[in-house]
């Protein structure tokens, strides 16, 4: 086994983190629904490159349990589902938006600025590998946050449940080298629950609506 | 002396000589990936002799700025090249400019470029000129940015320093997430300073939508053949920049004969492995709207925005 010095492999985790950051701000200027589901795909081999490197890194075997599910639920299962979903809906880009792209990316510049600034004077405090992944991590469940408030579809604000989602499971990663084999095997199965379960209440919004723009939701319809 | 005056010849005659190699690179991996065998990689090569030979043809209504122009955008364009290290970390011409220079000299030729669309008064060329303008004033202010997160973890605006620091890793807080943001938004300006395909497309000059080649639609012979020829000098600017500045490793550190054989053929590896990239990038993505061009060119601005300030709030 060869070994890699703990600074290098910090910075390949920061690497890998700041990849996953990369994604976010393609998601947020990501107008087509099908390539949203297909940039949260990517951003969730990332993730799972994260794990498997922090993993490699710690001796800890059970990220790498970790690292495995994401890529087989993340990236595989749950972007089939939306790709279905986006497919029975008929509508392929989201044109109208709560706040529109530009606007959105200054919005995000500034959570992540927010959450660099706030994560700073705890980072020093520990001696772990992933320096700057927790504040990346903060920054990616304010992205994720912000997504679900700025688009209309209910599949974008979707993507942006999951990659809200994928920012507490770095978050996890990189502030405690992972949480207990049972309690990731539970978050994994919610995931997976939820993404089934807000596939199949989209048709029904979509049946009922003839729209899954969630705005329309505030009328009352007989 | 000596050494320092056979070194900028080299890059001069580099410059020259690869930049039509790495617009045939582009043509032939479109080609590739369209199901066509598409041109010899040396076509470009042959295009431009032909059109050196051909008769200039300018219409009457045109200024001196329309016969000078292509000399301008030639000149500049190749200066600009020699600011930046290639295959020797060194450049001799290092004290006469930083990357700030480097970023003017470009924008001087694209500030031509927009007077020749103008000069002809052809509605196309004015169309064209507007959009260039649109889309130079959008990618500046992330150019200078991206650059300038570089320049501060390298503690330096000169190109040659900040090569030679990264490529020997002396002296440098290497963090990862600022330089990845950085070069993230220096690809997306290069490939809407250059035309490529997200903001505007070279293979056409049939299109309502073009830019470049709208501005550029009055030249003929040996005018177009400089025009097209500083086009691909700027292309390869970006790329070598792109190479040398956030992946400098192999280039030549000093200047003995093996090292500077090495810095060469690993240049020559780099910039053509990014031609290809931009290629596959061209056969994947359709062009933008024009009106989404400054969305695009937003994502760039805040990765840019991002770089600089992660620098200050993880080292301040």
């Amino acid at each position: 086994m060869f070994q890699i010095s703990p600074q290098l492999g910090s910075q390949l985790v920061d690497l890998c983190a700041a990849l996953l950051l990369l994604t976010c701000f393609a998601i947020v200027a990501q107008r087509r629904l099908s390539a949203c589901v297909d940039l949260f795909a990517l951003q969730s081999v990332f993730l799972a490159a994260t794990a498997a490197l922090v993993a490699f890194l710690t001796g800890i075997h059970h990220i790498y349990v970790a690292a495995a599910l994401t890529v087989v639920i993340k990236a595989v299962v749950l972007p089939r589902i939306l790709k279905k979903v986006i497919e029975r809906l008929n509508v392929s880009r989201e044109l109208q938006m709560n706040i529109n792209v530009p606007a959105g990316l200054l919005v995000c510049g500034t959570l992540v600025i927010l959450a660099f600034y706030i994560t700073q004077p705890i980072i020093p405090l520990g001696f772990l590998l992933t320096r700057d992944s927790l504040a990346i991590a903060l920054a990616i469940i304010l992205i994720g946050f912000f997504t679900m408030i700025a688009r209309k579809k209910a599949v974008t604000q979707v993507v942006g449940f999951l990659v809200m989602e994928n920012g507490l499971f770095l978050g996890a990663t990189a502030a405690a080298y992972g949480m207990p084999l049972i309690v990731e095997l539970g978050v994994f199965f919610d995931v997976l629950v939820a993404g089934l379960i807000i596939g199949i209440y989209t048709h029904r919004i979509q049946d009922a609506f003839d729209s899954v723009d969630t705005s329309k939701l505030t009328v009352l319809k007989e | 002396m000596l050494q320092s005056l056979a070194l900028v010849v080299a890059q001069v005659i580099l410059f020259l000589v690869v930049s039509p190699f790495i617009v045939g690179v582009i043509r032939k991996v479109k080609a590739r990936l369209q199901c066509r065998r598409g041109a010899s990689l040396f076509q470009p090569y042959a295009d431009l002799a032909k059109l050196f030979r051909k008769q200039p043809v300018v219409s009457t209504t045109t200024s001196w700025i329309f016969t000078a122009t292509p000399y301008i955008l030639f000149a500049s364009t190749l200066a600009a090249g020699l600011l930046v290290p290639a295959f020797a970390s060194q450049m001799p011409l290092n004290f006469a400019g930083n990357i700030i220079a480097l970023v003017y000299l470009l924008a001087l030729g694209t500030f031509f470029l927009i007077l020749v669309g103008l000069d002809a008064g052809s509605a196309f060329g004015g169309m064209g000129s507007s959009r260039e303008a649109i889309v130079a004033s959008l990618t500046e202010p992330a150019m200078i940015m991206s650059i300038f997160a570089i320049a501060l973890t390298a503690g330096s605006t000169n190109l040659s320093t900040i090569v030679h620091k990264t490529a020997l890793l002396e002296g440098i807080v290497t963090d990862p997430s600022p330089h990845l943001m950085a070069l993230a938004a220096l690809f997306i300006v290069a490939l809407a300073e250059t035309g490529r395909v997200p903001v505007d497309n070279p293979a056409t000059h049939l299109e309502l939508t073009m830019i470049h080649e709208a501005m550029v639609l009055e030249y003929s012979g040996r005018y177009l053949a400089l025009v097209e020829w500083a086009a691909g000098m700027k292309l390869l600017v970006f790329l070598t920049l792109i190479a040398n500045v956030f992946a400098p490793w192999g280039i030549a550190t000093s200047l003995t004969p093996a090292a500077i054989g090495i810095g060469l053929a690993v240049y020559l590896v780099k910039v053509s492995g990014l031609a290809v990239l931009i290629g596959v990038i061209e056969s994947m993505f359709a062009k933008l709207r024009l009106f989404r061009v400054s969305e695009f060119l937003g994502v760039a601005f805040i990765l840019a925005l991002l770089a600089l300030v992660f620098f200050y709030i993880l080292r301040g």
